[in-house]
């Protein structure tokens, strides 16, 4: 019985230390603000516009610095629309004990056991008015990152729909070793600003392969076709670098 | 005194007897609409899932919305523009649909006959219901383009809309919504009243003799079209490689698998009404159907992921022609020209 009390007081005071947390995010390109109609270049000269981001942020937790996380529960859809803000927004909301923490990890994506529910019956940030299911192909995109190129021979939209359980993004910014990440929530609650450089994506992988918007099977990528599974890839293993920390 | 056994006995039958007469049973399920033919199939009904009941009034709106063009980006597309009624609900000749500011798509648009029945839908078989299908052509770029935010504010915005779905989920307009009306809708394409039902049925006049002979090919495993083309709506639902190429330009359904061995596999499609559903093939490369039995006649083309069952099938051409005027006696025209299918007030277009 007295134990019972214990469990019960731990997990009332665990309960009442928790205090709310923001976490927020910055779009950039390379190191400016990403603004909507400013044109932009990749490294191969391909000039381009955003048009939309819409992304899934899951399994979030932040890490002590003893190496134990704070696990935080639920998923969030972060969306970003032209001519809505592209700086400082509001993404998730989590409560976490106060404290020092050295980073914070999560996932680019939707954890395997909601990806395969029937989307029929499920609410937001899920579902089919979630604008991210993929009908053709069970579950949801994680990533969607779609613009316009503007070629030579005319402006051409392009799409990256990054998904499947092969494709789900690890973003890792904690650091144990170094020190050099410190993320000191107050017992008043506190805000963790992300920057995302959405210009990542388009960096050329192995071989120097990049996503070249003059082939047009190029301007639709999705899913694990082999024929665009290499560039996939690639953009995979960049974005897996493109969230920091904003200072 | 000895008889008093018999007497209770005799009421217990009786009691019995009364029980079994006015015990309520379920009844037949009731036609899907008035006008629908006899459904030969035994009693064959269409799956209906506990999350989308079928009601008249949904059925109705699903009609609505599966003949309204305001359901695309550019207000040109409805669903029936690539879902004709009149080629059982495809799109009539053309190799591949034109989509919002005419853009092509790549793969020809299939029949929906019968397409409540159906366990996978689009050409991978990728989908596992209407309406998470449905959910496919009204967002994509190159068919409707609509983002569920527009596609809602756009209905609630038509006051007749607003209402009916008001009436019939009691919430506004939503891409999910819509996708389970018109889900609710493509479940009364039921169509089982061709020359070969009627002959299933005990009509010995409903099939010509070389539809007959057809027939025979068809269930043979000379002509061995059964194996894939199988059951009430002569499909298996699966996905195969036909060998139509060596290199497949759409690879199919290795487009969602990212396998090799799936490069070139698409789902065997429904053959009721295929004669109404000209060009074939996932890519709508095959302009007759006597060029689509002459593909299968020939084994195809080289192809290391074929199916297993595809080779030389050595039919003669009398042979041909008597497995595609059996494909023809799969034509039911009560479907295509059934009023309770067609536009909702002959027209379309507006609620």
């Amino acid at each position: 019985m007295k134990k019972g009390w214990l469990v019960f007081l731990l997990l009332l005071s665990a309960h009442a230390l928790a205090v709310p947390v923001e976490i927020k995010v910055n779009l950039r390109v390379g190191d400016r603000p990403l603004q909507w109609g400013q044109t932009y270049q990749t490294p191969q000269g391909q000039r381009y516009q955003i048009d939309l981001l819409k992304f899934y942020i899951s399994e979030v937790a932040l890490v002590r610095p003893d190496g134990r996380e704070v696990r935080v529960d639920g998923l969030a859809l972060a969306e970003f629309k032209r001519d809505g803000p592209t700086q400082g927004v509001s993404v998730m909301k989590l409560d976490v004990p106060a404290g020092q923490y050295r980073g914070l990890r999560f996932n680019v994506g939707v954890p395997r056991e909601l990806n395969h529910l029937d989307a029929g019956t499920q609410q937001l940030p899920l579902g089919v008015n979630s604008g991210m299911y993929w009908a053709w192909n069970p579950g949801y995109i994680f990533y969607r990152l779609e613009g316009t190129a503007l070629l030579p021979e005319g402006n051409q939209k392009w799409v990256i729909h990054m998904g499947t359980d092969t494709f789900r993004i690890p973003v890792r910014l904690h650091d144990l070793q170094t020190r050099r990440v410190q993320i000191n929530i107050p017992p008043g609650g506190g805000v963790i600003v992300l920057n995302l450089d959405v210009a990542r994506a388009f960096e050329p992988g192995p071989g120097g392969v990049f996503v070249d918007w003059r082939k047009q099977p190029l301007r639709q990528l999705h899913g694990l076709s082999p024929e665009t599974s290499l560039l996939m890839s690639v953009v995979y293993f960049n974005m897996q670098t493109a969230f920091s920390l904003a200072q | 005194m000895r008889r008093r056994p018999m007497v209770w006995v005799g009421l217990l039958l009786g009691v019995g007897l009364l029980g079994w007469y006015f015990w309520p049973r379920s009844a037949p399920p009731p036609p899907l609409h008035p006008s629908s033919p006899r459904i030969l199939f035994a009693e064959r009904s269409v799956p209906i899932p506990e999350d989308n009941p079928q009601t008249p009034a949904k059925v109705a709106l699903g009609r609505k919305l599966f003949y309204d063009t305001r359901l695309s980006k550019d207000n040109t597309v409805a669903c029936a523009s690539c879902h004709k009624p009149e080629f059982a609900f495809s799109d009539g000749g053309k190799a591949v649909s034109t989509g919002i500011f005419g853009r092509k798509g790549t793969r020809n648009a299939p029949t929906l006959t019968n397409v409540g029945f159906r366990r996978h839908l689009f050409w991978e078989g990728r989908s596992p219901r209407l309406e998470l299908q449905a959910v496919g052509p009204l967002t994509a770029h190159d068919e409707m383009g609509l983002e569920p935010e527009e596609l809602a504010q756009r209905l609630q915005a038509i006051p007749e809309y607003a209402q009916a779905f008001r009436e019939v989920f009691g919430e506004p307009p939503s891409l999910r919504a819509v996708t389970y009306a018109i889900a609710a809708f493509e479940r009364t394409l039921v169509s089982y009243n061709s020359p070969f039902d009627r002959y299933q049925a005990g009509d010995d006049q409903a099939l010509s003799p070389a539809a007959l002979r057809g027939m025979e090919l068809f269930f043979s495993e000379k002509g061995d079209c059964f194996h894939c083309h199988v059951g009430p709506d002569f499909t298996d639902d699966e996905p195969r490689n036909t060998a139509l190429y060596t290199v497949y330009k759409d690879i199919g359904l290795a487009r969602a698998t990212g396998k090799d061995e799936d490069v070139g596999k698409f789902k065997t499609p429904t053959l009721r009404n295929v004669a109404l559903t000209a060009p074939y093939m996932h890519d709508g490369s095959i302009r007759t159907l006597r060029e689509v039995v002459q593909h299968y006649n020939r084994g195809g083309e080289p192809n290391l992921n074929a199916d297993a069952l595809i080779r030389p099938l050595g039919l003669t051409d009398q042979e041909v022609d008597d497995l595609v005027a059996f494909l023809e006696a799969l034509t039911d025209t009560s479907f295509t020209t059934n009023p309770a299918l067609l536009p909702p007030g002959g027209q379309g277009g507006a609620p």
